[in-house]
């Protein structure tokens, strides 16, 4: 008795770990654990219109995934939007981190200004480029054309050829200052040794990031991809608000196609299907690039 | 961190900002927007500078019509008394920030001072629930919520919007407390304080800059969030981001008073930030620094 009531008072004391993290269990389970399990098992169900109930369905949502011609040109819109968008979110912040972090006169500010993009909602940034994107009255459609870079008869958004790209736009102006923010962060952090020894040896600024940034900053940087990376990946306000989709499957990404499949469509399985599909990929990509990156906490 | 010279200081100012006006001109266009009237919105070429300013967008969006009837004047003929909507996305964020902040502290805490056997299998395990794609979250909470009715509630949204945040603030408050040395924690050990006292007394109020840098970065992606206002809330209960899609009516997008909604909403979230941008500029290497 007083053997196992010492036991148990080892787990209470706040010397264990475990009372503190608790409460994050608690939630963490609740929320993902529970969901996850009741997806798996929504996808062996399809919801019956006429009997107004779900129905076992087997295997019937799994196999009509793998030949659905729609959500594999959703996976190629997802994959194509978050390799553009988090290369080019990538380069763009960290040549911004690099020019902002100094200490001259007014740098302060404009590091200030910058992370105005994070406040606006995304659904909101959509509208905003919805409105700026207009074929009539837009005002990059009129900048663009009158640089002669888009012909007047080529709506942005409405064009299969350019429409991922009018979204990627309102993406990359509201994400590059996250990045940036990481990267300043990251660039602060940097011991100074090196810069000095390389200074005392004449290295130019290229080299200098080439082989003392850079390598120092890896870390910092794998930690930025990845947590962008599987936003970009479960993308789905911008598109929502500025294409639905469209034209045709050219906006369509994975997370909007079972969205409506699941509220538009009222079929429940094969949105749950569909998701937990994606939940695999964005598990596999992510864990590759941990390991390959070598990110540890 | 180069000496420069005085040209090339000067270059590099003007790079820096021509490119954050570029970044900035999206915002001031909808800011400018929200004080435009409808024939000035649909100018081409786009009016930038030289409009008639007007407040008529605010006061048809919040509901201060002076002596107009409220539903007669208004695009689409929507009910465009926005005020509520901003009210309950501020105690949405509010709260669930609290929620997220305490638990994410908490935990964060053991994380960086309290060793166990796969600390960081347990830590990768915390980023991996934030790659569950919010679809595949709100699909079978809408279910359960329905169950429970916990839809269209606060506390629906709020615990939702705390379990979106935790990953998140769990990776930044570890790398807060991963700054402050561990030596502080074993001198106060050795002196016979436990572990919570050390925490309260010492190493929270070290890293209270820390801890209010995650709470905005929170509040701003509750502030923010969509899909899951958007699939738990359905009638009574709506926030900001999914309020401003009302103002597309099948008679055209009232462009002005959806600029004014999203220029007010900018307004407080803009604050918070501004006020720990030093703490951000730390705190966000996300604890990949350590090692």
């Amino acid at each position: 008795m007083h053997v196992t009531e010492k036991k148990f008072s080892r787990f209470v004391s706040s010397d264990h770990p475990l009372p503190w993290l608790a409460p994050l269990l608690a939630m963490l389970v609740t929320f993902t654990i529970y969901p996850l399990i009741y997806n798996i098992w929504l996808s062996f169900h399809e919801y019956a219109p006429f009997k107004r109930r779900l129905e076992f369905v087997g295997w019937d949502n799994w196999s009509t995934l793998i030949g659905d011609d729609r959500f594999w040109a959703s996976m190629g819109v997802t994959l194509l939007y978050f390799a553009v968008v988090l290369t080019i979110e990538l380069i763009l912040g960290l040549a911004l981190a690099l020019l902002l972090d100094s200490e001259d006169f007014g740098f302060g500010f404009l590091r200030g200004l910058l992370t105005m993009t994070l406040v606006v909602p995304p659904a909101i940034t959509g509208m905003m480029f919805l409105l700026m994107e207009d074929p009539e009255f837009g005002v990059i459609t009129y900048v663009l054309e009158t640089l002669g870079i888009l012909s007047s008869t080529q709506p942005i958004l409405a064009s299969p050829s350019t429409a991922l790209m009018g979204v990627m736009l309102a993406d990359i102006w509201q994400w590059t200052p996250f990045m940036v923010l990481i990267f300043i962060a990251g660039l602060r952090s940097l011991p100074q040794e090196p810069y000095e020894a390389a200074m005392l040896d004449g290295a130019s600024g290229w080299q200098i990031f080439r082989r003392i940034t850079l390598p120092l900053l890896s870390k910092v940087i794998a930690v930025a991809v990845l947590i962008r990376g599987i936003d970009l990946f479960r993308m789905f306000d911008y598109v929502f608000v500025m294409t639905s989709g469209g034209p045709g499957t050219a906006t369509y990404t994975v997370s909007l196609y079972a969205w409506q499949q699941t509220f538009s469509f009222i079929k429940w399985g094969y949105g749950a299907t569909i998701s937990l599909v994606t939940l695999l990929v964005i598990i596999f990509i992510a864990n590759l690039f941990i390991y390959l990156a070598k990110v540890r906490w | 961190m180069m000496v420069q010279s005085k040209a090339a200081r000067l270059r590099r100012a003007i790079i820096a900002w021509v490119t954050v006006a570029l970044f900035v001109f999206p915002l001031y266009y909808w800011i400018t927007v929200a004080f435009k009237n409808g024939r000035d919105i649909f100018n081409q070429p786009p009016k930038v500078f030289n409009f008639s300013p007007t407040v008529a967008n605010f006061q048809e969006v919040f509901g201060v019509s002076f002596g107009l009837p409220r539903n007669e004047v208004l695009a689409g003929g929507g009910d465009f008394f926005m005020a509520p909507h901003l009210w309950s996305s501020v105690v949405i964020a509010v709260f669930s920030t609290i929620l997220a902040v305490a638990i994410a502290t908490l935990a964060s805490y053991a994380l960086s001072r309290i060793y166990f056997r796969g600390r960081h299998h347990f830590v990768n395990w915390v980023l991996s629930t934030r790659m569950m794609p919010p679809v595949a979250i709100a699909i079978p909470m809408f279910f359960i919520y329905k169950d429970l009715s916990l839809l269209d509630t606060y506390l629906g949204m709020i615990l939702i919007h705390a379990l979106m945040n935790l990953p998140l603030a769990v990776l930044m408050l570890k790398s807060f407390f991963d700054d402050i040395p561990t030596e502080i924690d074993e001198s106060a050990l050795i002196d016979g304080a436990s572990r919570w006292k050390i925490f309260r007394r010492i190493i929270f109020p070290m890293a209270k800059g820390g801890v209010a840098a995650t709470a905005v970065l929170c509040f701003v992606f509750s502030w923010t969030e969509f899909l899951f206002a958007l699939t738990l809330t359905q009638t009574s209960l709506k926030t900001v981001p999914v309020v401003s899609s009302t103002f597309v009516t099948s008679v055209g997008t009232a462009w002005g008073n959806m600029a004014a909604l999203g220029t007010a909403a900018m307004v407080p979230a803009f604050i918070f930030i501004l006020l720990v941008q030093k703490q951000l500029v730390r705190g966000l290497t996300l604890g990949s620094l350590k090692q």
